[in-house]
């Protein structure tokens, strides 16, 4: 999906390695090529007139393999591009961000196992789009270095309203608004719907309050392009 | 020919209903509205918006998928001309000549053809599903294993000779595509397999999961190693309608990006994504003066968008037809029809002709739509084009987490999209292409069933693929084409229309 069409590199360069992605990507088809044989390990192969379970993916790896061999070999023999350099901070904060919404939207058993290192078993407290959004775009947000935390909160609440009414009112989807504990908050003869609203309600008039309470006169202009849009 | 049209009539008395005509409607703003997000495609934007049309009817959600589509793909046409950001694929063309409109204070005009290509190219490409369904499921009909088999293997290889770059880069992620769809319970005996023992892993891996991943994740982490470029328009978005010389200058390139864009909508293997460059190669060859080309030209948006256009709805035909998909769009739809309980096929039109004809009824109507609601609101999306993208890609977060979240209420599906769009950002950093990734991934799991039911039929015979006059030809076909591929001087060719 890149947009910028693939340049090959002029100049000749100097070393043994003369296409470092290709080598990069080649090593990565390898390795993914023997995780699926590992994992295929235990899978019967069957006959051509029965195929078992296990025929079709242990092909695929050693094709997908094949290719990672010829692509490293390749890395030798042609000029190829080099591998563009990436932060770090885009991809760690983005990760975070989706696994922060992803824990908190409903309770989550966790029982994980890595050899002797074990995690849980606990269930993470459930607390609806009410907590999840605004947490996850804010965490999120941090992806880029302009990230502003007024800017994010103002957003993650605002948006989170919007959400809500859109996903959970009007489209009626079962998602999770706030934490069940919250539930006694609101008078018993109150509708789901009711609380929803009201919810969605006070997270717009928090984004609303956020941003008067720290308003600063602009000093940028706004420039507004003329749209009128008359046909 | 009273049949097409007694059929389309047919459709036009359901999709001009009330209800079906609002979701039309509703499909084509948030479609718009979602698409025209810098960095959002169609498919990142289906993915996210498929859950609202859960509580439709089948018919009704089928008609506000369509819709959305439309939208996304005319949303990704106005990023691509008024701040130069191709939102997929099929719109890196119109960046060449739309954005150099725009520089010029003629974003308007270029909107404008865009929008107006794109609606006759749509009529025409209605009128040509309406009259190819028919025929084409009868001859669907005769399909045996072995033949869809070899169609998808020629629908493969198509997706390796239209995509970018390196045919050995392409050829590696159409087999990782099809070995992810085999992960999962094994469909015959029930074995698991590859699946780590997880249990979320045995169904398999969500193809909506993977898209919103790759295409959605991955986009943004790619956008943010960017420092922030954009440069929206800062012209007056000038006259919306193309004045009579614009029109004259257009009309040539909109038939024949029609004709090109669905003749190629039709392959198998996303066909359509080649529509545009192709438009614009036979506009710049053909032209008097090729040097206005990347300068501004009229051409060079009448003739891409209308291919684009064309291209984006004959690949149903494939899809309802023969129920393969071609592209990874075509292959959420599948997910979609599958929820509502229709497996995409040649009996859908035969035992669902409500669905069928209404359906394509409404892709006319979704077109006039876009045409409608778009141009007055052109000023809205620039609005929404200057907003930061600081800003932007958190609410694209958000949208994505609470859209795969509401498809399955399942958080490790979320957890699953971070995961895939780390993977989709290591793949394009290391030159790989996802797209023929994801199409292996859509036709693996069609292409293992139909493999096993071909060779127990055959008792384990191998040459029941070649010997089946059917299966044997379009595996020849495959085999042209790849060897042509691969020639040296076709290769050239071909680097060079990419790099246009």
């Amino acid at each position: 999906m890149s947009s910028v069409p693939e340049r090959p590199v002029a100049q000749q360069r100097r070393g043994l390695i003369r296409g470092p992605q290709s080598l990069v990507g080649g090593l990565a088809l390898i390795a993914v090529a023997r995780l699926a044989l590992y994992l295929s390990s235990d899978l019967s192969q069957g006959t051509l007139r029965a195929i078992g379970p296990g025929m079709l993916p242990r092909w695929l790896a050693m094709a997908v393999g094949f290719c990672g061999v010829v692509l490293v070999a390749l890395a030798f023999i042609k000029d190829g591009d080099r591998i563009e350099p990436s932060t770090w901070r885009g991809p760690v904060f983005v990760a975070l961000g989706i696994m922060a919404f992803a824990l908190t939207i409903r309770p989550v058993a966790i029982d994980l196992a890595f050899g002797p290192l074990h995690i849980g078993p606990f269930t993470t407290p459930g607390l609806g789009m009410i907590i999840a959004g605004p947490l996850g775009m804010i965490i999120g947000g941090y992806a880029t270095p302009e990230a502003r935390l007024r800017d994010l909160v103002i957003l993650g609440f605002g948006l989170t309203a919007f959400c809500m009414v859109l996903f959970g009112d009007l489209l009626n989807l079962p998602i999770p608004i706030f934490p069940q504990s919250l539930a006694q908050l609101f008078p018993a003869d109150w509708s789901q719907k009711a609380i929803l609203r009201a919810t969605a309600a006070l997270m717009a008039l928090a984004a609303a309050l956020v941003f008067f309470a720290t308003h600063r006169d602009r000093t940028a202009p706004v420039d507004m392009p003329d749209h009128s849009g008359r046909i | 020919m009273g049949d097409l049209f007694s059929n389309l009539h047919h459709g036009f008395t359901i999709a001009l209903s009330l209800q079906n005509l609002g979701l039309a409607f509703l499909g084509c703003l948030v479609g718009t509205l979602i698409g025209v997000l810098p960095g959002v495609g169609p498919i990142a934007t289906i993915a996210m918006l498929l859950p609202i049309t859960f509580g439709l009817d089948p018919v009704g959600a089928l008609i506000m998928l369509a819709g959305i589509y439309y939208g996304a793909q005319y949303g990704g046409s106005t990023t691509a001309i008024l701040v130069n950001i191709p939102g997929e694929a099929t719109s890196v063309v119109t960046t060449l000549d739309g954005h150099q409109m725009a520089r010029q204070g003629r974003a308007g005009v270029a909107l404008g053809i865009a929008a107006i290509g794109s609606f006759f190219a749509g009529t025409v490409a209605t009128i040509v599903i309406a009259a190819l369904g028919a025929p084409l499921t009868r001859l669907a009909l005769v399909f045996g294993p072995a033949e869809y088999f070899s169609l998808m293997v020629l629908g493969l290889v198509f997706a390796v000779v239209l995509a970018r770059g390196s045919i050995l880069k392409a050829i590696a992620m159409i087999l990782l595509g099809i070995l992810l769809s085999t992960v999962g319970t094994d469909l015959e005996t029930g074995e698991e397999r590859m699946t780590f023992g997880l249990t979320i892993l045995s169904d398999g891996i969500d193809f909506a999961v993977l898209a919103m991943g790759v295409f959605g994740i991955a986009e943004i982490l790619r956008n943010l190693d960017h420092t922030e470029s954009r440069d929206v328009v800062r012209q007056a978005i000038g006259r919306l309608l193309p004045s009579k010389e614009d029109f004259k200058q257009s009309i040539a390139p909109v038939l024949r990006g029609t004709a090109i864009g669905a003749a190629l909508g039709i392959l198998p293997g996303n066909g359509a994504v080649l529509g545009p460059f192709a438009s614009y190669t036979v506009e710049k060859k053909i032209a008097k003066d090729p040097r206005r080309f990347g300068r501004g030209a009229i051409e060079g948006v009448a003739g891409p968008e209308s291919a684009n256009n064309a291209g984006a709805q004959t690949s149903f035909i494939p899809l309802l037809t023969l129920g393969i998909p071609p592209n990874a769009v075509m292959a959420l739809m599948v997910g979609a029809m599958t929820i509502h309980g229709i497996i995409p096929g040649p009996q859908v039109m035969t035992k669902n002709p409500d669905l069928f004809w209404g359906m394509i009824a409404s892709m006319w109507i979704g077109n006039l739509m876009l045409l409608i609601i778009n141009l007055p609101l052109v000023g809205l999306w620039v609005r929404l084009l200057k907003v930061p993208y600081r800003l932007l890609f958190p609410a694209i977060l958000m949208f994505c987490c609470i859209g795969i979240y509401s498809i399955n209420s399942l958080p490790t599906d979320v957890m699953f999209i971070a995961f895939f769009g780390l993977v989709g950002y290591v793949i394009i950093k290391l030159g790989f292409e996802p797209a023929p990734m994801l199409l292996g991934f859509v036709l693996g799991k069609l292409m293992e069933e139909n493999l096993r039911r071909a060779l127990i039929i055959s008792r384990g015979d191998m040459m029941t693929f070649l010997d089946r006059p059917v299966s044997g030809g379009l595996l020849a076909l495959a085999l042209i084409l790849l060897v042509i591929a691969l020639l040296p001087s076709i290769r050239k060719g071909r680097d060079e229309v990419f790099v246009e």
